[in-house]
């Protein structure tokens, strides 16, 4: 009997995994800053627009 | 024409240290031949499933136990450090070998303690199930810092073990491992702790490995550190088990 319920234990354990890794991680592990970066890839900064930059006078500006 | 001026001068290196993809995006490489999570979770299966294969070898010729363990060790130690990209050969026969190894140890644990091994083979399953499912609701984030902690405790284990060893051939062994008293249980727990959480960072490497789309190798590879962490476990389970039941 207990035998029985250690396999079913264990099929279902494996059922759940093979199911539930291939689904993504939820935003709140992905989307968090203290990531371990183990590619030494960084992400993409948001902030920076690519080009020419250009020099903003005040005078522009009146 | 590269908008890099030095490329245009000197053309495109061929260092391979250069060429490997650190410090750079994954762009360059096909999407068919990056990693997946899909195909690193596929894999792990078929690793698993040749583990089991050979474990029914191991389990019907326990002679092969010791012999199975050296090569697996050996593979392991030449996907690790010598050619990880090469792991799509090594892996599968590191299963297979350590499945060998894993079937002569159950023989010998189930000898002593009928039903140790389904019981361990479930409470591994179960531990695997639960922490990913802790991973991927985003219950236990790993950081830096969750992976030090964790380097330094198992290469604290590892100079017990390696020491536990080196006593064995003087005839005298480290009882904090080989006992079955409480402190060598509590040991024991502790040791089955830092493997579990140890499953936790395979996982991070894989989601992360996905996300960043790196080489389809690394799906072998992936499969493989989930293996090696799992084949661990189920060790240190199957030792704390006999330990309590023995006294």
């Amino acid at each position: 009997m207990n035998s029985i319920f250690y396999t079913l234990v264990a099929v279902l354990s494996l059922f759940i995994f093979f199911k539930l890794a291939k689904v993504k991680a939820s935003n709140k592990q992905l989307k968090r800053d203290n990531r371990i970066n183990r590619f030494g890839i960084k992400k993409d900064n948001g902030n920076i627009i690519e080009g020419k930059s250009t020099e903003i006078a005040d005078d522009e500006k009146k | 024409m590269s908008k890099h001026s030095a490329i245009n001068r000197f053309g495109r290196s061929a260092n391979p240290a250069f060429t490997k993809n650190f410090g750079s995006t994954s762009s360059d490489i096909p999407l068919e031949q990056r990693m997946t999570l899909d195909g690193a979770v596929n894999k792990t299966g078929i690793l698993l499933a040749l583990c089991f294969s050979g474990a029914f070898i191991g389990w019907n010729i326990p002679a092969l136990m010791f012999p199975a363990m050296i090569i697996g060790f050996i593979l392991a130690m030449v996907t690790i450090f010598r050619n990880p990209s090469k792991s799509g050969s090594t892996a599968p026969l590191y299963a297979v070998s350590q499945g060998i190894f894993l079937g002569g140890v159950t023989l010998f644990y189930e000898s002593s303690f009928p039903g140790i091994a389904i019981q361990a083979i479930a409470l591994t399953f179960g531990i695997l199930a639960s922490l990913l499912l802790c991973y991927k609701s985003g219950l236990i984030l790993p950081t830096e810092n969750f992976r030090l902690m964790l380097a330094s405790a198992i290469g604290g284990i590892f100079i017990l073990y390696l020491i536990n060893f080196i006593m064995m051939f003087f005839g005298s062994t480290i009882s904090l491992i080989t006992s079955n008293s409480l402190a060598s249980i509590g040991f024991s727990l502790f040791v089955v702790g830092i493997a579990a959480f140890s499953l936790v960072l395979d996982f991070d490497f894989i989601e992360e490995g996905a996300e960043k789309g790196m080489p389809k190798y690394m799906e072998w590879y992936g499969a493989f550190s989930l293996m090696v962490t799992l084949i661990w476990l189920y060790l240190e389970i199957l030792r704390l088990l006999a330990k309590i039941r023995s006294r």
